[in-house]
């Protein structure tokens, strides 16, 4: 925002104010001084546990006091070896989710944003639906239809939970930048240029929409990765994805080494979350 | 957007390269998905709420839920978190939106990236945040007994202990929504208001907060229903309270009776739905939010 609306003044002039300097950042705005104690807040709130529990996964013991016994890596290098498999197990799913939210997603969203047809806000409210119903629910639903047998034993079950709770975040992130009025218009100029659909799609879409893709897909990984509602009642008990082996430790071992097995998800979660917001963050669709 | 699309469709000789209407078959594979994976699944979950190999149709899982103490605590219980840590995080994060998004300084970027990581956390590490502060040997009672000689604030399975849990997953999707609505406030409309004279009080009354009131309504809506079908940080939190996702839990793996977990996810998310209708008709409509 511009410098200008600093300055709050009436309409009427009043040059003989004493402080002359504008201080764009110093909002004197209550409602924006009050903004910004609350955005501290929120901060704290979201913060502290991620520092707290950094914390006990590097105290030797926990229960006798911060730092008691001293700094140890051993919980973290401890939890490490417990994570390892699920973590590449995890990270196998995310990856075959986030190949079929660009195969199945990216044509979706490039239809809703491009054509106006009958039913497509109600094809888009339909999409968004998971957000809205609870995962235990869609669990056990996919259960009962599709059973326990060879779907659940491969993960395919899980893949498909997945799938689920990403493409509403996947398309609501992309449809607004492939309907983006400037995109458009660049195609249009490569199209009186004389370039194909195919030559347009990669040298001006894929190239403009590129940081929102890839916002879009780091979201996907991370929901999937993090995914514990759906994944709880459909993961195969052969391959338990990360946030099973996070759940079965928090519930069993000490607290310093269900600390040290979530650090190591945090590690991969936290930084993700950060590049994601530098490239412009997540977006949800308005309707529901 | 369409518009120039179909003032060139409209020519009638067919130039090369000429754009084509997309084609609604770019929808199909998403069509497949949602079909196979949503409605199906959805549609199975209700025949199987009301049909019983033994008995045929019947609505007896119905009348159970319905006229039982247990689970209507559970929705009781249910519905207060979801509305309190609903309520909650507005309060909190609808002037938090505003500062980030209206003071684009290093500070309030900063802050939007700390408020975004809660997103991508399941429940469960979330629950286990709470124990880390609140539990037994939590930070806030190992301190206080360090300091005061008595252990206080060990309340991470009592009812408040919850409400946290569920406002630290609500903050990120509250301010999420009502971020990407105060960036689409344009300026001018702001400085307009301003140069006329209205004070800051009434810049939001008359201004800010109507243009926002469809974002708030679609916030609480997505905050709601995460809350009502929260999974994760009840099983890591619960001691005692009941939540509904959890006695369909119990219902589908525990006492094995399938068709009581389908009934009660059926009315779960009818009443998630309901909600959501109406907090979205309070967000369209000229209706009072607060």
């Amino acid at each position: 925002m511009t410098s200008t609306t600093s300055t709050t003044g009436p309409s009427t002039p009043t040059p003989g104010k004493s402080n002359g300097s504008i201080k764009p950042t110093k909002p004197k705005d209550p409602v924006l001084a009050t903004g910004r104690v609350f955005a501290w807040v929120a901060v704290l709130v979201c913060l502290i546990p991620i520092l707290l529990i950094v914390v006990v996964a590097t105290t030797r013991q926990w229960r006798t006091g911060v730092y008691s016994g001293g700094f140890t890596l051993d919980w973290i290098i401890q939890g490490f070896d417990m994570v390892a498999v699920n973590f590449a197990y995890s990270f196998q799913i995310a990856v075959i989710v986030l190949l079929l939210n660009l195969a199945i997603g990216f044509p979706a969203a490039w239809l809703f944003a491009r054509r106006q047809f009958p039913g497509r806000r109600i094809a888009m409210a339909i999409t968004q639906t998971p957000l809205a119903i609870p995962g235990i629910a869609l669990a056990i639903g996919l259960i009962m239809a599709y059973g326990t047998g060879d779907l659940k034993r491969y993960g395919i079950l899980l893949v498909f939970g997945h799938l689920l709770y990403t493409l509403p975040f996947f398309i609501a992130t992309m449809v607004p930048v492939l309907g983006g009025r400037r995109l458009q218009e660049l195609e249009q100029v490569a199209l009186t240029l004389g370039a194909g659909g195919v030559r347009r799609f990669l040298t001006v879409t894929v190239p403009q929409v590129k940081t929102a893709l890839l916002g879009a897909l780091i979201l996907v990984v991370t929901l999937s990765l993090g995914e514990f509602n759906v994944s709880f009642f459909v993961f195969s008990p052969t391959d338990p994805p990360l946030p099973m082996e996070l759940h079965s430790s928090h519930k069993q071992d000490g607290i310093e080494i269900a600390s040290a097995v979530t650090v190591w998800f945090l590690a991969f979660v936290v930084p993700a979350a950060i590049v994601l917001e530098r490239l412009g963050g997540a977006k949800v669709s308005a309707s529901s | 957007m369409s518009a120039t699309a179909s003032a060139n469709r409209s020519a009638p000789r067919k130039r090369r390269g000429a754009e084509r209407p997309v084609s609604l078959l770019l929808g199909l594979p998403l069509a497949i998905v949602v079909g196979c994976l949503l409605l199906w699944p959805l549609a199975v979950l209700a025949f199987n709420s009301v049909v019983s190999q033994t008995d045929g149709v019947t609505f007896d899982n119905y009348v159970t839920v319905l006229t039982s103490d247990r689970y209507l605590t559970s929705f009781l219980i249910t519905s207060v978190l979801a509305v309190g840590s609903t309520l909650l995080a507005l309060l909190l994060c609808v002037p938090a939106a505003l500062y980030i998004e209206r003071t684009k300084s290093r500070a309030s970027r900063g802050i939007a990236v700390a408020l975004t990581i809660p997103l991508s956390l399941p429940g469960i590490v979330i629950g286990f945040f709470v124990i880390l502060l609140f539990g037994n040997v939590g930070l806030v009672p190992v301190a206080s007994n360090a300091l005061f000689g008595e252990p206080i604030g060990a309340m991470a399975y009592t009812f408040t202990g919850l409400l946290l849990g569920y406002l630290y997953f609500n903050i990120p999707r509250v301010i999420l929504v009502v971020r990407g609505a105060v960036a689409q406030i344009p300026h001018d409309t702001l400085d307009a208001a301003r140069t006329l004279g209205a004070t800051p009080w009434h810049v939001y009354q008359r201004v800010v907060i109507p243009a926002l009131r469809p974002a708030i309504a679609s916030a609480s809506a997505l905050s709601l229903a995460t809350a009502f079908g929260a999974y994760g940080t009840a099983v890591t939190l619960s001691r005692g309270y009941r939540v509904v996702p959890l006695d369909i839990a119990d219902a589908f793996t525990e006492s094995f009776q399938p068709q009581l977990a389908a009934t009660l996810s059926v009315v779960l998310a009818l009443v998630t739905t309901l909600i959501l209708v109406i907090v979205s008709r309070l967000g369209e409509k000229g209706g009072k939010l607060s």
